[in-house]
């Protein structure tokens, strides 16, 4: 569940007006930011193994196009190059699927339940 | 139906004896002063930040140098460059939201952008980008 943090508090304890909201969908922020969830959310478990979020308690066969697998295969071999964890392709891939959910409101899914209008003729 | 399937963790134990620390703290420090040509001491600043998220907040992560650009209203719409160090923080909804944290914070933020003569300093709490421009009050 995302955590309501009370942003007119924080404002007023740090002393500053409110700006505004920012997104970190892309670009350097945002692989700073992919970066930094792994770094810290991953930990060795331990009986040992693959370092991993210990969240991750359900596994399930997800079908990929095999575009989308080279793609990530090719964004978790960068994430190794620079120093990241030893993150694996389909563990790339649960984080993007988790932030993207996140993400989407209450709204978003009520939206995807709502029937389409048909054509009329 | 598709079975429900929970993998326990092994040797009964709990993974993890904390909440899981989620919100992201990101503190942008410049390379230059406002005037986008005279350098500061970056990485004392960037060692004090971490010190200090260290001390508030339980630990910090700086990265290498990025490149950025601001707009120095102030000055005509300016365009500075900068390259900034960014530092990123994790902490907790509880932790964040504390005065005496939030006042440490903001003092530091402020004494940065005192001393190293800034127009603003940038720091993104959650979702949220905080300009920090009264460092009077620092």
């Amino acid at each position: 569940m995302k955590t309501q943090l009370d942003m007119d508090r924080i404002a007023k304890g740090l002393g500053v007006e409110r700006g505004g909201k920012v997104t970190a969908g892309g670009g350097y922020f945002g692989a700073m930011q992919l970066l930094a969830d792994i770094e810290a959310r991953f930990r060795v478990p331990s009986g040992g193994g693959r370092p991993t979020d210990p969240g991750w308690t359900e596994r399930r066969l997800l079908p990929l196009a095999p575009r989308t697998l080279k793609r990530l295969e090719e964004i978790a071999a960068k994430v190794r190059e620079h120093g990241g964890a030893n993150l694996e392709p389909m563990q790339l891939a649960a984080l993007l699927l988790e932030k993207a959910t996140e993400k989407l409101s209450e709204e978003d899914a009520d939206e995807l339940t709502r029937p389409k209008r048909r054509a009329s003729h | 139906m598709a079975k429900t399937r929970e993998r326990k963790p092994r040797g009964g134990q709990k993974v993890l004896s904390h909440g899981r620390q989620r919100v992201l703290v990101v503190l942008f420090v410049p390379r230059d002063e406002r005037d986008g040509t005279t350098p500061i001491d970056q990485q004392r600043w960037v060692d004090s930040s971490l010190e200090m998220f260290g001390r508030v907040f339980g630990g910090a992560t700086a990265y290498p140098k990025a490149k950025g650009i601001w707009r120095d209203d102030e000055r005509g719409g300016a365009l500075v460059k900068d390259e900034p160090m960014v530092v990123h923080c994790y902490t907790t909804p509880g932790d964040i939201q504390d005065d005496g944290n939030l006042s440490e914070v903001g003092s530091f933020c402020r004494k940065m952008g005192s001393e190293a003569r800034q127009g603003e300093i940038g720091l993104v709490v959650g979702d949220e980008y905080f300009a920090i421009r009264n460092f009077g009050e620092g």
